[in-house]
């Protein structure tokens, strides 16, 4: 096994030290050769392609952070929207009643009589009835949960990857006999391996290993291949197979 | 239009089941059960008397594409209508569901409408809706 030795990063420090002048020089050489070092052990050790596998995940993970941003964002302003419109009508409701008391108070008769009563009563229908249109709304705007937590559970498959490949190259690439490091980061990995199961438990699209075929929400349409962005373009490929 | 016909409904999250069958309460459709995967949704369909499948794709333990395929393949339920409402919006899975024999595919988000209306046009299309 190739691995970084703890001796290489004491000589490195000691004849820093001791080397008066020439000394930056000396540390920056031997900064150089354990970079180098550390470059080949990778590559030897095959964690170099699986690390640069995961890090080019990466802006496709900050693609599906900022889309649950702005999904988040989108369905809490439509809510709030919809709450200023409903309670809108619902105080010009209430207002009305508290003026249609004081006409059947004031004379019952003619608040019939000129259709006052009536008129209210066409207000209330009416708000009713968009009450229930701001409701199903403010229903639909709960979507959010499903797709960003799709999107989630993709991202944090990446973060444990990228946390599994990092332990494992901790592990070997600690000091030979030294045990360490090494229960340290199988504490690590322990420690955040309970974390991540509970955060799965409770988050149905992280509970199970999603199908790899299966891409979840679009984040990025504009950037995708081969994706439907809208409804019509789904029935138009329909259409086009016979359906 | 009110009807008599039972639909289940297929998905990993309950917000999203609450909204479908929501939805098709509010277009006359309020007889509804829920499951939350393939393997649920089998079992209550092998188990009871339904006549329509709201289903997303991406779940565990048996997502979409498996239940569709498990549905068309058994003699007993091959008839029912199943419709996929999911996220997945590559054409290859809307291809692949139709060729599943999928009776229609709609994309999440989706709307009151979108949903009222395809499930309006599959009970058409067999006679179950005028």
């Amino acid at each position: 096994m190739t691995a970084l030795h703890p001796d290489l990063i004491a000589q490195a420090v000691e004849s820093g030290a001791a080397g008066g002048g020439s000394a930056p020089v000396d540390v920056h050489t031997k900064i150089g050769q354990l970079t180098r070092q550390l470059h080949d052990s990778l590559n030897a050790l095959g964690y170099a392609e699986q690390l640069r596998s995961s890090v080019g995940e990466i802006p496709d993970a900050k693609s599906r952070l900022t889309y649950i941003a702005r999904l988040t964002g989108e369905a809490a302003e439509k809510v709030l929207n919809r709450v200023d419109q409903a309670k809108a009508q619902h105080d010009y409701i209430a207002s009305e009643t508290r003026r249609m008391v004081g006409d059947l108070v004031k004379d019952p008769v003619a608040a019939v009589a000129k259709g006052t009563i009536m008129n209210f009563l066409e207000d209330v229908e009416r708000s009713t009835q968009e009450a229930d249109v701001h409701l199903t709304e403010i229903m639909m705007a709960q979507d959010f949960h499903d797709l960003t937590g799709q999107v989630i559970a993709k991202v944090v498959g990446l973060a444990a990857t990228i946390e599994a490949q990092l332990v494992e190259l901790l592990i070997q690439t600690a000091p030979p006999g030294s045990a360490t490091p090494q229960t340290a980061a199988a504490a690590a990995a322990a420690a955040a391996a309970a974390v991540a199961a509970t955060a799965i438990a409770e988050t149905p699209a992280l509970a199970s290993t999603p199908t790899p075929r299966l891409q979840g929400p679009v984040v990025d349409p504009e950037n995708a291949v081969d994706v439907v962005t809208s409804q019509s373009e789904v029935d138009d490929l329909l259409a086009s197979l016979g359906f | 239009m009110a009807t008599a016909q039972r639909f289940l409904i297929v998905d990993d999250f309950s917000t999203m089941r609450r909204i479908v069958r929501n939805l098709l309460k509010e277009s006359g459709y309020a007889d509804a059960d829920e499951a939350e995967d393939g393997v649920a949704a089998l079992a209550k369909l092998r188990n009871g008397r339904f006549d329509f499948v709201v289903t997303d794709i991406n779940m565990p333990n048996m997502n979409g594409f498996e239940l569709l395929a498990a549905i068309k393949g058994d003699e007993k339920l091959k008839h029912l209508p199943v419709l996929m409402v999911t996220a997945e919006a590559r054409k290859e899975d809307i291809v692949t569901a139709a060729q599943g024999g999928a009776a229609g595919y709609i994309v999440k988000p989706f709307t009151k409408a979108i949903l009222e209306d395809k499930v309006g046009n599959i009970l058409k299309k067999m006679g179950l809706q005028e």
